[in-house]
């Protein structure tokens, strides 16, 4: 099996290939790198199958037991999980590079380019390949740098200041997972992952941390804390998200890279540490309300962007809330499978998006005004089958679960949850596909009917089928979704709260298509104003960091002139 | 038959008979510079060699090795100029008595360490600005060094124990006591700072685990706190430099005044530790040296006056990068890995300030990475004559970035075999995962 260290290691002689060489033969260079990465991806695939079938495979380079070898402990550790990353990373970048191989023909920084998307790809395929947890912070913080560079344009001020920004906002984060881990180490005396879950389980421990107060926290919840830390940088959450609307000026298939891989490093991290997440209820929590926070936050502020690629970011932003939300709910292998699809879904739209704006750059023209034609076909038959498969289908799902499958929904929030995406899901697609206007009514309304089979059947089965994959262990899962359940009330409440909340965008939905006035109260209408110009400003966090830092140079500076 | 009091005079003897052949041929830089380098490699081989001899050395071979190639680092790179000339013996004069300072003990080791101090008083007081503040600072931190070890060596204990404690710290920075080695690493001419930067550190260290066991419980509480508010200082006094040379100084007294926090808050100095000092060490020197040569092209220029290198000088940016990563913690570099090394060990325990700690770490990457993209990137100006580095420049940084790399990654037992126990005072060791 130690083949599979192989898997890793090719992405390293694409960017050895690229890098080395007469630039005259770049272009030859350049295709002959693509030679191991799509190796690459082949093993991964082969990694893929060899893991279902027989198993994890753990490759250790280094004696656990000798601390003498702490500096470098490089080892494997490749499961289910490992292996379907690794698909994703590779297959990703192996669409990458050929895309970029004339995306970024005769760029100045054509080989520096591909060598770094090489480089990057290795990283990141060792990274979700470590066997501890020194080795995976080891590769996370390679990750930051190679993230800083890449976001580069050499002489571009905007992009220097977001690259900047990108790594001191990412060393943040590894700061708390260094943290973390040091913690964890002190704690459990380990670095080894299955060893650490087994000590977490077996030996609960209370930190005091202020002794006199009486303030005290559970071991496991203060080392999750500060390792979700080290998420949050990774997965651009609020309010640690400015880097990523900031570093969007760099080449377009880096986004794609970036969007597709990079910044499931946080989902990938939770899902790895998933036995010690469901060690901490008040964690799970915590990730829950962050992940909220920055899904609504991010899909607002995405509304409101004037810039294509802004949009995309901060689509993203809500995009990894979602996923960072769902682990929070216990549903680990749903966020993977959640990372898998957006990587899949931003990748093209990125690698697309790059043609729109040379092609818009190219060819410039006013956008089209057709509101007025919006308005007056409105169709009845489109309006009323969406709300009808919308509205219907909770009570569909709650007769077959409840009656035919005899779920005892009440007992069960994981299941609620589930439940809960495929109507969210579907409500989202079909309030989407109302606004085609150029097809004729019935070709939109069974649209909709497909799209609310389609995603009814990725939840109720892909999904499933997924977990089962990825978690085997049905007991497992349960107890993440246990360990994740929130107090009753406010499970109530988040449900009737998502239900209204859908429910009055259909009625919204009529009444705007009907032409009718709604009459929302003037203070109401001045704070949805000012929230559109917050958004705009995207909550004008990135002006706080620069007078925070701003401050802290203040002061530095008055130090200075005190003491000279 | 070698003899084991021999070896400071030894390690002593052999750089300063080669500041003297150097200084003989100065006539010809060429051959004062070769002469100057091959008497870094002969004390290299006569350190090998006296280990090899006795067996049983005061400190760790690998450790004492790193400061004659150090100084040959920093003397490789050097152009040829009769300005920075001077500095060249003055590094084989100063190699000499740092290693015999690290090799002796008792009255001779006290005598080394006072000639070092004077030394060091006479050259700044000799290149720096007098009408300087800092240069005052520095001197007075000196002066103090100096009559704390003339007390450590006529006083008896514990009286001696905290003037030897302050004479450390004069050398392995700690606030208050820090401005000696800041003024020495911003003023000094030539390759200087860029030794100094290594050496200073690693005789007040070792002469800390000396002390170590001496310290009391209070003396530690109060060395703790000093280190936290000095690291806390640099930070903020490196993030507000405009000239590298400074901003280096300071990021140096707040890395190692990590150090210190470690060192009083567990009462122990191990092996990461040293190989933390080395790294943190061998790391400003690889920026000074980086520094130097963009400073033999422009002059000491303010930061903001350069830029976009990148592409003109493509192995000088990539240089600096890499040991800009290096200085500020990156993995695979030896200040990550020695960082990281003491952390894990079973006698530290997280506490508050360990908070304190990461935000300094944090704060790193701010101060370096500016420096890195101010030089580095931005557009290339038009009024600069672009010039990569030279063969030597660049053997010196390649070699420094090596050795960091060598610190990072090999096995601690490598640097254990001849170094001294680590000493034990107040930490208690236990396997804490099973409270």
């Amino acid at each position: 099996m130690a083949f599979l260290v192989l898997v890793p290691l090719l992405p390293l002689l694409t960017a050895f290939i690229v890098m080395t060489g007469d630039r005259a033969e770049q272009d030859q260079n350049a295709r002959a790198g693509l030679l191991p990465i799509v190796a690459s991806f082949l093993g991964a695939l082969l990694t893929l199958v060899l893991v279902t079938t027989g198993g994890p495979v753990t490759i250790q380079l280094y004696d656990p037991a000798a601390v003498a070898n702490l500096a470098f402990p490089i080892g494997f550790y490749i499961d289910r999980l490992s292996a379907v990353m690794m698909v994703l990373i590779t297959g990703v970048t192996t669409l990458i590079y050929r895309y970029s191989m004339g995306y970024m023909y005769q760029d100045r920084g054509y080989r520096r380019y591909l060598g770094m998307l090489g480089l990057t790809t290795s990283v990141l395929l060792c990274m979700v390949s470590s066997a501890n947890l020194v080795m995976l912070f080891i590769f996370w913080q390679i990750l930051s740098w190679l993230l800083f560079l890449l976001a580069h344009n050499h002489g571009h001020g905007a992009t220097l200041s977001g690259a900047a920004n990108t790594f001191t906002m990412l060393r943040l984060s590894d700061a708390a997972f260094l943290a973390g881990i040091v913690l964890a180490y002190s704690l459990y005396g380990t670095f080894e992952f299955q060893t650490l879950f087994t000590r977490a389980t077996e030996t609960p421990i209370t930190l005091f941390i202020w002794p006199e107060l009486g303030w005290e926290m559970n071991g496991v919840t203060a080392v999750t804390l500060l390792i979700f830390g080290g998420a949050m940088g990774k997965s651009a959450q609020f309010p640690i998200h400015t880097w990523l609307p900031r570093s969007l000026y760099a080449p377009t298939p880096i986004h794609a890279l970036l969007h597709a891989g990079i910044i499931n490093a946080g989902g990938f991290l939770l899902n790895r540490l998933a036995p010690l997440y469901g060690l901490s209820p008040s964690t799970l929590h915590l990730v829950f309300v962050i992940g909220m926070l920055t899904a609504m936050l991010g899909a607002t502020m995405m509304l409101t962007q004037n810039d294509i690629k802004k949009t995309l970011g901060f689509s993203t932003i809500g995009q990894m809330g979602y996923m960072i939300m769902e682990c929070g709910l216990g549903a680990f292998s749903l966020a993977v499978f959640h990372l898998i699809a957006h990587g899949l879904f931003k990748g093209t739209v990125f690698l697309n998006c790059g043609n729109v704006i040379h092609k818009a750059r190219q060819e410039p023209s006013f956008p089209h005004l057709d509101r007025e034609a919006e308005e007056s076909e409105f169709s009845s038959l489109t309006w009323s089958t969406g709300f009808f498969t919308t509205l219907l289908l909770p009570l569909v799902i709650l007769l077959v679960t409840h009656g035919v499958l005899r779920i005892p929904l009440l007992e069960s929030q994981g299941t609620v949850i589930f439940l809960f995406f495929i109507w969210v899901t579907s409500s989202q697609a079909i309030l989407s596909l109302t606004r085609i206007r150029a097809v004729a009514s019935w070709k939109v309304s069974a649209a909709m009917l497909v799209t609310l089979i389609i995603v009814v059947f990725t939840y109720l089965f892909a999904v499933e089928s997924f977990t089962h994959f990825l978690y085997p262990n049905a007991e497992e899962v349960a107890s993440y979704f246990k360990a994740a359940a929130l107090p009753g009330r406010l499970f109530d409440s988040l449900v009737v709260g998502t239900t209204l909340l859908t429910v009055l965008s259909w009625v919204y939905l009529y009444a705007h298509a009907h032409g009718r006035t709604i009459t929302i109260p003037g203070w109401i209408e001045a704070f949805l104003v000012r929230l559109y110009v917050v958004c705009m400003n995207r909550l004008y966090l990135d002006q706080l960091y620069l007078k925070l830092g701003r401050l802290v140079t203040h002061v530095a500076h008055r130090l200075e002139k005190r003491l000279s | 038959m070698m003899r084991a009091w021999m070896t400071p005079w030894l390690l002593l003897a052999v750089p300063i008979l080669g500041a003297g052949l150097s200084w003989l041929l100065r006539a010809a830089l060429s051959r004062m510079k070769t002469a100057a380098l091959i008497t870094t490699v002969v004390s290299l081989c006569s350190i090998i060699g006296s280990a090899l001899a006795l067996g049983e050395p005061s400190v760790g071979v690998p450790f004492l090795c790193l400061l004659p190639l150090t100084a040959c680092l920093s003397l490789l790179g050097q152009p040829l100029h009769r300005d920075t000339s001077p500095a060249w013996p003055m590094t084989l004069i100063l190699l000499g008595l740092g290693l015999g300072t690290l090799t002796s003990q008792g009255l001779v080791h006290g005598i080394l360490l006072l000639l070092l101090l004077i030394l060091l008083c006479g050259v700044l007081y000799r290149h720096q600005p007098v009408s300087a503040p800092d240069t005052w600072r520095g001197l007075a931190s000196y002066g103090l060094g100096i009559i704390a070890i003339l007390v450590a060596l006529v006083l008896p204990a514990p009286a001696s124990d905290i003037a030897g404690l302050m004479a450390c710290a004069t050398l392995f920075p700690l606030l208050p006591l820090h401005s000696g080695f800041v003024a020495s690493l911003s003023g000094l001419p030539g390759n200087l700072p860029a030794f100094l930067a290594l050496l200073l550190p690693m005789v007040g260290f070792h002469d800390l685990q000396v002390l170590l066991p001496t310290l009391s419980g209070t003396v530690l509480h109060t060395l703790a706190i000093l280190a936290l508010a000095g690291a806390v200082y640099g930070s903020l006094r490196a993030l507000i430099q405009s000239r590298p040379l400074p901003r280096l100084a300071y990021a140096a007294l707040a890395f190692f005044c990590l150090l210190w926090w470690y060192v009083a808050d567990t009462g122990t100095a191990p092996i990461p530790a040293t190989i933390y000092l080395s790294a943190v060490g061998l790391a400003t020197s690889g920026l000074l040296l980086a520094w130097f040569a963009i400073r033999a092209r422009y002059g000491d220029v303010d930061l903001r006056t350069l830029g976009g290198m990148a592409y003109p000088m493509p192995r000088f940016s990539t240089l600096l990068a890499l040991l800009a990563l290096a200085a500020l913690g990156m993995p695979p570099f030896g200040v990550f890995s020695g960082f990281l090394s003491m952390l894990l060990l079973p006698t530290f325990t997280p506490s508050g300030p360990f908070a304190v700690i990461m935000l300094v770490w944090l704060t790193a990457s701010w101060y370096q990475m500016e420096l890195v993209q101010q030089l580095v990137f931005g557009r290339a100006h038009a009024e600069l004559r672009y010039e990569d580095l030279r063969r030597t420049e660049f053997m010196s940084l390649v070699l420094l970035l090596f050795l960091l790399l060598v610190l990072g990654t090999a096995p601690s037992r490598w640097f254990e075999s001849n170094a001294p126990t680590p000493p034990l005072s107040t930490a208690s060791q236990g396997d804490t995962w099973t409270r």
